[in-house]
Formats: structure tokens, C-alpha cells, sequence
């Protein structure tokens, strides 16, 4: 038998030697093992020709595990505020340790030859992927740029429409009052602080008294339910006690306490006590306050039984039921003899 | 010695005594009062009775007045002593032949302090046999038979 040996491709032990890697399960393992990394070098190797750059976000700091060298590698090359998608793993795939790396991986694997191209990354490529990089960073600011310019535009757009609104809602206006412009001039002045010429300042004035007037007389006429007065029976304004603090005759016999009684208090404290109890100790869930039956017995575990805990109590009853049959019987047979003896003396 | 405990004399009081202890252990003791053995592990029920108060409540039976209890937990040595714990008998195995009464007195106070602390402990974890934590030597010895072998 050969020593035992362990394949770090299935993550088994196995003692047939050196056949172990020729064997259907392990290259079956080890097809989905590259099946499942060919895809990320595929994606690197199309970033070679067009490089990008993104703003940095979270997610670039995933790492990719490289199956020939047995490490986790950066994927994509973050510095500050950017990101090169997929830098971080061509970096390594062209370095000279991962060559060497993978061509120990594939002779010790026994994979296919020419599949071994295909995750090698040339130093030739890797030159080109740096060239396109740098393209790719100018490129990036250009657009960075142009939003910033755009975000301009539209916040002057916006000031310039509120601008507009303002002043075309003070355009019909009447001649303004010099007496009320002082006072309602500190106040306008400290809410819209965008205006600032001269000009129009008196214009702003009636703006407050104007709009008040026009509502008060205008609005809808409100609707008369009555006069309420009631010889009787007092009102608010004659001082009579108010209703919530009538006394109703039923209520008025009870002892009127608010809230909890003092027992209620103490119950409730114990209840708290007992949730800091563990929950799985014996009996959590015996109800102390059940009432029982002359019959009933505690849940014991009897001596010389092996059965659950119910079952002994079971057998008790049966027992007991036993017992008082034969009793009874013993006492029945009992007067008999007594008095056959009496007649014998 | 035996009137510092409170006593139970019908299974009623008993039941009363089982369904109403919460989260403490109950110890019964059954014996009679005028025993010699009884008298010593009453002393020591009695003397530790305070200590452990906000661990067990100790009550002591008579069995000539409970015969449906001495027939139910099968108590044919006197003392003997029963552990219940929220309604539900506790085991113990002390080592000897029966684990479901301390058949006997303690040997000192703190046996039986050690006993009432390792069975409250065994509760709270929802165990329902425990292991005695008194010496073996100090377990009194006694023959159990199985009717009348």
C-alpha cells in the first residue's frame, strides 16, 4: 500500500500513490475547479484591450482566489478615489511566480495541455493593459468633468427659475405704505436673503397684510347650532364642576385606586425575577396554581422501574387498585372465621 | 429539633407542598419524629434550614399518616428523603442501589448543603438525575429488596 496521501484538489486522503490523479473523480474535480476560475480570467484578459476606471465603491476591495498558487488575490487595483477594474488580477497572472505556479499545478494535476494557455497572462499583454490603463484614467476625468459641468448648469438653471417666480409673483402689487414697510421689511428681509436690490424693497411690503384681508372676508359663512343654555345645569363660565370629575354612584363605592394594587406590584415584581430564570430548568412550564384532584400523585421515578416517568404512576394506580380489591376481599372472608371460632369455645 | 420544621400530616398538605413550591427545592423528609436517625438528620435539616432558604424548603412527613405517599414512593427504610423540584421528582445517585430517596441521615451539614446546591444547580439546567457529590463513605448502607427477595 502506498503512504497515505493527501490531494488538496478533491480535499481527500487517498493511498493509491501517484494513480490517484489519473482517476475520473479527480479530474472531474479538478475541470469544475478551472471551469469555475476561467471565467474571471476571461473577463481580465478582455480588460487588457479596454481598460477601465471607476470610482472606488466598496465592492472592488473583493478578492479572487487563485487556484494554481493557492492565494487569495486583489481583483481589481484601487488607489484613493479610482478603481482599475481587473488590475489587481493581471497584475498576477503575469507575474513569473504564477507561470511557475502553474505549471507545477498542471504537471502535478495531470490537466490538459492546452488549457494551460489560457490562464497565463503574457508580459507583453500586461504592457498593453498599462498603456490602456492610463487612456483609461483620462478618459475618466474628461467625464468626471463633464458631470461636474452638467451639475453647474442645473443649479444655475434652478436658481434662475426660483428668480423668476419670485419676482412674477410680486409684480401686481398696489402703491405700498411707508409706515408698515419699516417693520415688515426687517422680517421679509431675514427669510429671503437672495434679493438684494434696493428698487424692490417696497414692492415686498404688502405682501403679509394684503393676502389676510381678502380671506377673513371672503371665506365660507359658518353654521349656527343653537344657544346653549340650560337654567339648570352650570357652565364652564359659571364655575360648575366638570364632568370627568363627577362622581358616578356605582364607581364611588369601589376603593378609587389608580394603577395597580400593592399585591399586584409584588406579583408583578416576582414575575420579572422569574424571567431571569433559565428557561429550560425543571418544571418551567408546571402551573403552581392548578388545583388537584384527591387522586393525584407527583410525577416520580419509581425504584425498580425502567420505563418513563408517568409509567410509574400508572403502575402505582394499578397497584393500589389491587390492593384495596384484595383488601376488601380479606375483610369480607374475615367475620366468617371469627365467629365459626366463637362457637368452637 | 424536629418542631423548628414545619410538618405535613395528610397527603393533602403534601400535595399542597409539591404543586406550591416555585423554583426552590422541596425536601421531604420521611420518618417518624421519635426515631434516633431521624432525630439526627433532623437536627441537620433543621440547623441548615436558614442557610439554604433561598434554595430549598424542607418539610417533614410522617409516614404512619401518609400511607398512600409511603406506598407511592416506596419507603421501607426510615428516614428518608424525597427532592422535588417545580412539581417534578429529582434523582440523585448517591451510589447506592436506589436513586430516588436519600435513604439515612448526613454524615455533616455540609453534605447536605453540597446535595441541596447540586441538585438546585442540575434543575436550573433542566437535568432531572444528578450526581451526589457526598463521599461514598460517608453514604449510610443498607440492603434493598425487591419484594422480599
Amino acid at each position: 500500500m502506498a503512504p497515505a496521501q493527501r490531494c488538496p484538489l478533491c480535499r481527500q486522503t487517498f493511498f493509491c500513490g501517484r494513480g490517484h490523479v489519473y482517476s475520473r473523480k479527480h479530474q472531474r474535480t479538478l475541470k469544475a475547479a478551472l471551469e469555475r476560475l476561467l471565467p474571471q480570467v476571461e473577463a481580465a484578459r478582455k480588460a487588457v484591450r479596454a481598460a477601465q476606471v471607476e470610482r472606488y465603491v466598496p465592492e472592488h476591495e473583493r478578492r479572487c482566489w487563485c487556484l494554481c498558487c493557492g492565494c487569495e488575490v486583489r481583483k481589481h487595483l484601487s488607489h484613493g478615489n479610482l478603481t482599475v477594474l481587473y488590475g489587481g488580477l493581471l497584475e498576477h497572472l503575469a507575474s513569473p511566480e504564477h507561470k511557475k505556479a502553474t505549471n507545477r499545478f498542471w504537471w502535478e494535476n495531470k490537466a490538459e495541455f492546452q488549457m494551460k494557455e489560457k490562464f497565463l497572462i503574457s508580459p507583453q499583454d500586461y504592457a498593453r493593459f498599462k498603456k490602456s490603463m492610463v487612456k483609461g484614467l483620462d478618459n475618466y476625468e474628461e467625464k468626471e468633468d463633464e458631470v461636474i459641468k452638467e451639475m453647474a448648469a442645473q443649479i444655475r438653471e434652478v436658481e434662475h427659475s426660483r428668480q423668476e417666480l419670485v419676482r412674477s409673483v410680486l409684480e401686481p402689487q398696489p402703491v405700498p405704505d411707508p409706515e408698515e414697510g419699516s417693520s415688515a421689511l426687517g422680517s421679509w428681509k431675514g427669510t429671503n436673503s437672495l434679493v438684494a436690490s434696493a428698487s424692490q424693497q417696497p414692492s415686498y411690503l404688502d405682501l403679509p397684510p394684503a393676502p389676510e384681508l381678502d380671506w377673513m372676508e371672503t371665506g365660507q359663512p359658518l353654521t349656527f347650532i343653537g344657544h346653549q343654555d340650560t337654567p339648570g345645569i352650570g357652565n364652564i363660565h359659571s364655575g360648575a364642576t366638570p364632568p370627568w370629575m363627577v362622581q358616578d354612584e356605582e364607581y364611588s363605592s369601589v376603593n378609587q385606586q389608580i394603577g395597580p394594587s400593592y399585591e399586584e406590584f409584588l406579583k408583578e415584581k416576582e414575575k420579572q425575577k422569574l424571567k431571569k430564570l433559565p428557561p429550560d430548568r425543571v418544571g418551567a412550564n408546571f402551573d403552581h396554581s392548578s388545583s388537584t384532584s384527591i387522586g393525584w400523585l407527583p410525577s416520580f421515578g419509581r425504584v425498580w422501574n425502567n420505563g418513563r416517568r408517568w409509567q410509574s404512576r400508572h403502575q402505582f394506580k394499578s397497584e393500589a387498585a389491587a390492593r384495596n380489591k384484595q383488601s376488601h376481599k380479606k375483610s369480607q372472608s374475615f367475620p366468617d372465621t371469627f365467629s365459626s371460632q366463637q362457637t368452637h369455645t | 429539633m424536629s418542631f423548628l420544621l414545619p410538618k405535613l400530616t395528610s397527603k393533602k398538605e403534601v400535595d399542597q407542598a409539591i404543586q406550591s413550591t416555585a423554583e426552590k427545592v422541596l425536601v421531604l423528609r420521611f420518618g417518624r419524629d421519635e426515631d434516633p436517625v431521624c432525630l439526627q438528620l433532623d437536627d441537620i435539616l433543621s440547623k441548615t434550614s436558614s442557610d439554604l432558604s433561598k434554595m430549598a424548603a424542607i418539610y417533614l412527613v410522617d409516614v404512619d399518616r401518609t400511607p398512600v405517599y409511603t406506598h407511592y414512593f416506596d419507603i421501607s427504610y426510615i428516614p428518608s428523603t424525597v427532592f422535588f423540584f417545580n412539581g417534578q421528582h429529582m434523582k440523585v445517585d448517591y451510589g447506592s442501589p436506589d436513586h430516588t430517596k436519600f435513604v439515612g441521615s448526613f454524615k455533616t451539614k455540609q453534605d447536605f448543603i453540597d446535595l441541596i446546591e447540586v441538585i438546585y444547580r442540575g434543575a436550573m439546567r433542566g437535568k432531572l438525575i444528578v450526581q451526589s457529590p457526598i463521599d461514598p463513605k460517608n453514604i449510610p448502607k443498607y440492603d434493598l429488596l425487591y419484594q422480599d427477595i
